[in-house]
């Protein structure tokens, strides 16, 4: 009785099977994209030789997937479930590895590759960094953060390569040359690549609920896929213009690759995927905190739309207004052009960001009280301050490995975690936004007090 | 977020008055012209050489052969090589089919400035048809590959 009252829609599996719906979907894409890639000859059948890892991990995954099956155990069952299902996605995220690698970097060949990826990851981690921790109160778990980051690299850029030059060959092929021909590249550019990466916040979105609270969640996960479509998509241009320059002197491919280096790894990380795909992750978080489904899918389908729309207006723009080398303050437009374009939609984001985490960090600061004040000793009254803090958090972190060493920092950083958890699941519970049944937040509580414990004796 | 995807909305929509002003509908006269093919070039006799080829050493240059005599005179034409990287590597006209039917009909492709050769990968020629100063018909199109190389 007490479940139902609390919970209209107490249960919504529909979530988990559209999840399903969608990643069979992408499967079947991706699958034909495979055997495009391999039947065009884009790809060397030696492909085949690096993908057997790949079929070892589905191997697996099979075996274990089987094994599920025949279990009678519901919890073994599900454990089986969960690693045939990882052990799945592994073997599909590294075969299209092995096609990503060989479709954007074989013409420079795989040191220049190397290089190039080895360039660019101190600047994605950087940015992957910077966005989590501006997910001040409760930040996002880092393997759900290199997912995110994962898909935007493997998947999505495997997911539009075809799409982009199916458009290319459907549509622009028969334009002329000019405005027409840029609006079009432009849009397949913004509608393909935001959906490709969009899909990946999506299904966090459906399956991930209780690490996807808000607005502010939705937009460092569609950040980081920002960032891992960035990762390839830099080292794609970079080999590129190397390969097409190194005839000329490796001087002039040098500094082409670095040249794309600098627009896109150090102008373009922030102002660019990452902006436009935190908008569509704005838009799935805001749906996330909305009760009706109209509501949600409106907010779902802004969220696309403005990100579509970042991408394409900077896409367009770059090609109706190009920068001459020639050009005496050519530095000075390189500059000035992402940020009169891009900079907009970024600040709009920030705000976005920034009313977020307000309303996240009141609503926290509002549940700890209420623990505080239930005296159940999950949260205490004196912690209160210091868990609404991130600075506060941290220097009692300092002060606990000031005096127990690193063991009693971290001891400290799980027991503030968890009561943060708790915090977030109240908040939640209240605003009727949890499928969850109610034993979670009483176990997240037992939790709490099993981790103060554990600190207390340390 | 209803704001922000209305302002999104607008953005595309804009995108779209764009492109159609840029490629409006019925602009198909049906024309066709003809690439005979592509040889390799000599810039100082400006004459080419040997077979039409589809792979070129990228320090050769080449140049298209267009068959401007099929298209009626006063159509005004022109053809313009693309590179790699899709900027202009070489063009005639724009002028009336018959004032270019006059001359050899070839189209050289030019080495881009600072470079001693072509850029290795794809480069095509597009033949259009102009309509107020602006080109607005493709009405054929070749492409060469150049080959990576010293």
């Amino acid at each position: 009785m007490i479940e139902q009252a609390a919970y209209k829609r107490r249960w919504r599996p529909s979530r988990y099977w559209l999840a399903a719906l969608i990643g069979g979907a992408l499967f079947a894409v991706l699958v034909a994209s495979s055997a495009l890639s391999i039947a065009l000859d884009s790809i060397p059948h030696r492909a085949s030789l690096f993908g057997l890892p790949a079929i070892g991990l589905v191997v697996m995954a099979t075996v274990f997937g089987l094994r599920a099956f025949r279990d009678r155990e519901p919890a073994v069952r599900g454990r089986d479930l969960m690693v045939a299902g990882v052990l799945f996605g592994l073997g599909i995220c590294s075969w299209l590895l092995v096609l990503d690698v060989f479709t954007f970097t074989q013409a420079a060949g795989p040191g220049v590759a190397a290089v190039s990826a080895l360039a660019c990851l101190p600047t994605t981690g950087f940015g992957l960094l910077v966005v989590r921790r501006l997910d001040r109160n409760e930040k996002e778990p880092w393997r759900l953060v290199l997912v995110a980051a994962a898909w935007g690299a493997i998947v999505a850029t495997s997911l539009v390569i075809w799409a982009e030059a199916l458009w290319d060959e459907g549509l622009g092929t028969r334009l002329v040359p000019g405005p027409a021909l840029d609006v079009s590249s432009a849009f397949s550019a913004g509608i393909f690549e935001e959906l490709a990466k969009g899909v990946a916040v999506v299904l966090l979105y459906l399956t991930m609920r209780d690490e996807f609270d808000d607005v502010v969640d939705g937009i460092v996960y569609g950040a980081a896929v920002g960032f891992g479509f960035n990762f390839m998509e830099s080292i794609t241009y970079m080999t590129h213009l190397y390969a097409l320059y190194q005839p000329e002197g490796t001087s002039l491919a040098l500094a082409a690759a670095a040249g794309q280096w600098y627009q896109r790894q150090v102008l373009g990380l922030f102002l660019g995927h990452a902006t436009y795909t935190a908008l569509v992750g704005a838009g799935v978080g805001v749906a996330r905190q909305l009760r009706g489904l109209h509501q949600r899918l409106l907010a779902i389908a802004s969220g696309f739309l403005v990100a579509i729309a970042a991408h394409f207006a900077w896409d367009a723009w770059a090609q109706f207004f190009p920068v001459s080398p020639a050009s005496p303050l050519a530095v000075a437009e390189v500059h000035l052009r992402i940020l009169v374009m891009v900079g907009p939609f970024t600040t709009v984001l920030l705000l976005l960001l920034g009313m977020g985490l307000h309303v996240e960090g009141t609503a926290l600061a509002r549940q700890l009280e209420l623990e505080a004040e239930a005296g159940r000793g999950a949260v205490l009254p004196s912690e209160v301050a210091v868990l609404t803090s991130p600075w506060r958090r941290l220097g009692a972190r300092l002060a606990a490995m000031a005096r127990g060493g690193p063991v009693a920092y971290v001891r400290l950083a799980r027991l503030q975690t968890a009561q943060i958890h708790l915090a977030m699941e109240r908040w939640h519970r209240e605003r009727q936004e949890t499928d969850a049944p109610p034993a979670a937040e009483e176990a997240l509580r037992r939790r709490v007090l099993e981790l103060r414990a554990a600190t207390a004796s340390g | 977020m209803l704001a922000l995807g209305a302002a999104g909305l607008l953005i595309l929509v804009l995108g779209l008055v764009v492109f159609l002003r840029f490629a409006p509908l019925g602009q198909r006269t049906g024309l066709a012209a003809r690439v005979i093919g592509v040889y390799a070039y000599d810039p100082v006799q400006r004459t080419v050489a040997g077979p039409a080829a589809t792979r070129f050493p990228r320090t050769q240059p080449f140049a298209a052969r267009v068959s401007w005599a099929s298209l009626p005179s006063g159509v005004v034409v022109g053809a313009t090589w693309y590179d790699s990287l899709q900027d202009p590597a070489g063009s005639v006209g724009p002028a009336p089919a018959a004032r270019l039917a006059a001359g050899d009909g070839l189209v050289p492709e030019h080495v881009p400035p600072g470079l001693h050769g072509n850029l290795p990968g794809t480069y095509t020629l597009l033949v259009l048809r102009y309509a107020d100063g602006r080109p607005v018909e493709i009405l054929a199109r070749t492409a060469v590959v150049v080959e990576h190389g010293p």
